[in-house]
């Protein structure tokens, strides 16, 4: 479902290069729910805005669901990451006055489902993640740190993504939360066959994935 | 939910900052259809009193305008040569002249010996604390001139060969009927204002240089400027005035428009310096100059309220834009494109304006009249001639109202014809119609979308990866 091979990405800055990913390669199948650790400024981030689009590498490639993302316009990339990829943040990032339905419904729009389809989805989606129908309507400023994070996860699989990419999804939870979240990412990565890259700190949830990735100095080891 | 109904909700998001934007936009939205409304009104008075000049040239004793007296009265060989011209086809010749009320008070300056008297009461009600507000030189605070209590205006009395029309302005009976201009009878035609000062009735009887008058027809006096008048035959006034052959003022009809210029200087050269000539177009483009002023301070004041509407929504946006950096990079992460984002936000900023718009629509239709009105005075009152005071009495000079001078009331006699299309700009009427309130919603649009365009070129700019690594 996913391959990666010789995949660099280098920055300018303060007028030198900086090697931010150095020659990496993997290959992930449908389903897989992996897990990457790393120290901070490791590249991690780098990594997972490289495999969601969202920046271009120097050198390498991307290959999503038989399709090279490498070499995509900026259109093209729009379209990808709207029917491919679903993104979760650490800090959730849920448009403040959406409501929670209205949130998850918000990258539907984008791929051109139609509205009642849209709604029907995201009420699935939010019933599947724990919501009750009242806590549905709620703004994000009226739900919890792991409401809001239930919402995003939700929102990431609205368009049926091949490919979750998880930025520190636990990361500003407690850690009750954060393992109720992470069994729900594990048990949704099965259930719905979506592939889930988690970026983490927490060396205990990682080790709860299926195969964990270790980043140094751009450099990905299992 | 979609793009549109997303960018109309987000528009509230902040209801403090939104109400404060949409006052803001109102007020200049407002001020724009203000100017709008009064530029419309104004060009089409303008419109209005170009298409009613006539092909006529005034021609009055040179000097006429200083309110001094006149001397050098026109006669009736010059005007015999006149109306020979090539392309006259008619002439009016007047004379007028000032009686006093008997038994009113004179003003204690200027001749006050004139014999020349009337039993007729002025209907003409002056204002003198407004006058002496304007003129605080002549009515001197604190112990200063003081109007006589049983002071009355000087009457006006016009003796023409033409009475259906005088000064330019067509009469209409009321009751009775016109004066013959060629009678040497003592008849005469009132203003109703008049008539009703002075219980006058067709057959009654008054006095004026000492010698009965009979009222043989009432005209109405709106707005002709024509109310403190009472109009006799040409030769019956230069006869009792003792101004055999004279005349103050003629007005020649010229056969078309296209000879009036060439015969306009033709009088002009007959005349040469006894006299002032000037055609009806002159008399019209000096009489709404005052009127193209307002024109271009409304079309400058529009332009400004719009460039500040423009820079006010242009601002707003670039602040919302920035504010939301991070929501416009997780949507474009979740799949949004440049334009979807951009429409959004012009969505949003159309809201504001069209709210604004509306806001401003009230404003318009409020103060529309009134700025118009305010407009129209000051820029007419700052254009007047410089002796003003003399149209607060009607048309003559202050001395000469003091005296009763026979020879004054010479800016009447000069203006006339074109002072009641003054007094007429007191009645502009600024009208809201539909077309103003379509003209606010779409500069409403208009303002949206340019305001919009820096904020658009932000959003393709921000790039989510960016966006994110800020996390």
């Amino acid at each position: 479902m996913l391959k990666v091979k010789k995949l660099s990405k280098v920055y300018k800055s303060g007028g030198r290069d900086v090697q931010a990913i150095d020659n990496v390669n993997l290959e992930l199948s449908e389903g897989r729910f992996v897990s990457i650790i790393g120290r901070s400024g490791s590249g991690k981030s780098t990594l997972l805005n490289l495999l969601g689009g969202l920046d271009k590498p120097t050198t390498g490639e991307i290959i999503v669901d038989g399709i090279d993302i490498t070499n995509m316009s900026d259109h093209a990339l729009i379209s990808y990451r709207g029917q491919k990829i679903g993104f979760i943040f650490q800090s959730y990032n849920l448009v403040p006055n959406l409501s929670a339905v209205e949130n998850v419904m918000l990258p539907m729009e984008f791929i051109g489902v139609p509205k009642s389809e849209r709604y029907t989805r995201a009420i699935n989606l939010l019933e599947q993640v724990g919501f009750t129908n009242e806590e549905i309507k709620r703004k994000p400023s009226r739900l919890s740190g792991g409401q809001q994070q239930r919402v995003a996860i939700a929102r990431a699989l609205a368009n049926k993504p091949k490919l979750i990419l998880a930025d520190e999804p636990t990361g500003n939870l407690d850690s009750h939360t954060g393992k109720i979240i992470f069994e729900l990412l594990k048990k949704l990565s099965k259930s719905q066959k979506t592939t889930i890259i988690v970026v983490t700190h927490d060396l205990e949830i990682a080790q709860k994935t299926d195969q964990t990735y270790n980043l140094k100095d751009g450099k990905l080891k299992k | 939910m979609n793009v549109f109904s997303r960018g109309f909700k987000n528009a509230f998001r902040n209801a403090t900052r939104s109400i404060s934007i949409i006052i803001i936009l109102g007020l200049a939205i407002g001020l724009s259809l203000v100017m709008v409304i009064a530029r419309q009104a104004v060009s089409n008075k303008i419109s209005s009193v170009n298409s009613s000049i006539g092909n006529t040239v005034t021609i009055t004793p040179a000097g006429f305008s200083n309110f001094s007296s006149v001397n050098n009265a026109l006669t009736t060989t010059q005007l015999t040569k006149i109306a020979s011209l090539p392309h006259v086809i008619s002439l009016t010749e007047n004379l007028t002249d000032h009686l006093k009320t008997i038994g009113a008070a004179a003003l204690p300056f200027g001749n006050s010996t004139n014999s020349n008297q009337t039993n007729l009461y002025s209907p003409v009600k002056l204002n003198f604390k407004k006058i002496s507000k304007r003129h605080p030189g002549i009515f001197a605070a604190g112990g200063g001139f003081q109007i006589p209590a049983n002071f009355s205006l000087p009457i006006t009395i016009i003796g023409t060969n033409n009475p259906a029309q005088v000064n330019g302005n067509n009469l209409i009976i009321s009751s009775g009927q016109l004066i013959q201009g060629s009678s040497n009878n003592n008849i005469a035609l009132v203003s109703t204002a008049m008539a009703s000062k002075n219980n006058l009735k067709i057959g009654s009887t008054f006095t004026a240089y000492n010698q009965p008058f009979t009222v043989t027809g009432i005209f109405t006096s709106n707005n002709t400027g024509l109310g403190n008048d009472i109009i006799v035959p040409l030769a019956t006034e230069q006869r009792l005035s003792n101004q055999t052959g004279d005349v103050t003022k003629a007005i020649a009809t010229i056969d078309s428009l296209t000879n009036l210029a060439n015969t306009t200087n033709q009088i002009k050269n007959v005349l040469g310096s006894s006299a002032d000539v000037v055609s009806s177009v002159q008399q019209a483009q000096n009489t709404i100059a005052p009127l193209n002023n307002i024109k271009t301070i409304a079309l400058y004041s529009l332009i400004g309220s719009l460039v500040a509407a423009i820079i006010i929504i242009f601002l707003i946006m670039v602040m919302i834009v920035r504010e939301r950096r991070r929501e416009i990079g997780v949507l474009k992460a979740i799949g949004a494109s440049n334009l979807r984002v951009s429409l959004q936000f012009i969505c949003e900023s159309i809201t504001l304006t069209i709210t604004g718009a509306i806001i401003g629509i009230i404003i318009g239709t409020a103060a529309a009249n009134p700025i118009t009105h305010l407009l129209v005075n000051n820029t007419t009152a700052n254009n007047r001639p410089a002796n003003g005071i003399s149209r607060q009495f009607g048309g003559g000079g202050f001395k000469n109202i003091a005296s009763g001078n026979g020879n004054f009331s010479l800016h009447q006699a000069k203006n006339g014809s074109f002072k009641g299309i003054r007094n007429s700009f007191n009645n502009i009427q600024a009208v809201v119609g539909w077309s103003v309130i379509l003209d606010g919603i779409g500069a409403a649009i208009i303002i949206a979308v340019i305001g919009s365009t820096a904020s658009s070129l932000l959003i393709s700019k921000i790039r989510p990866a960016e966006v994110m690594r800020m996390e």
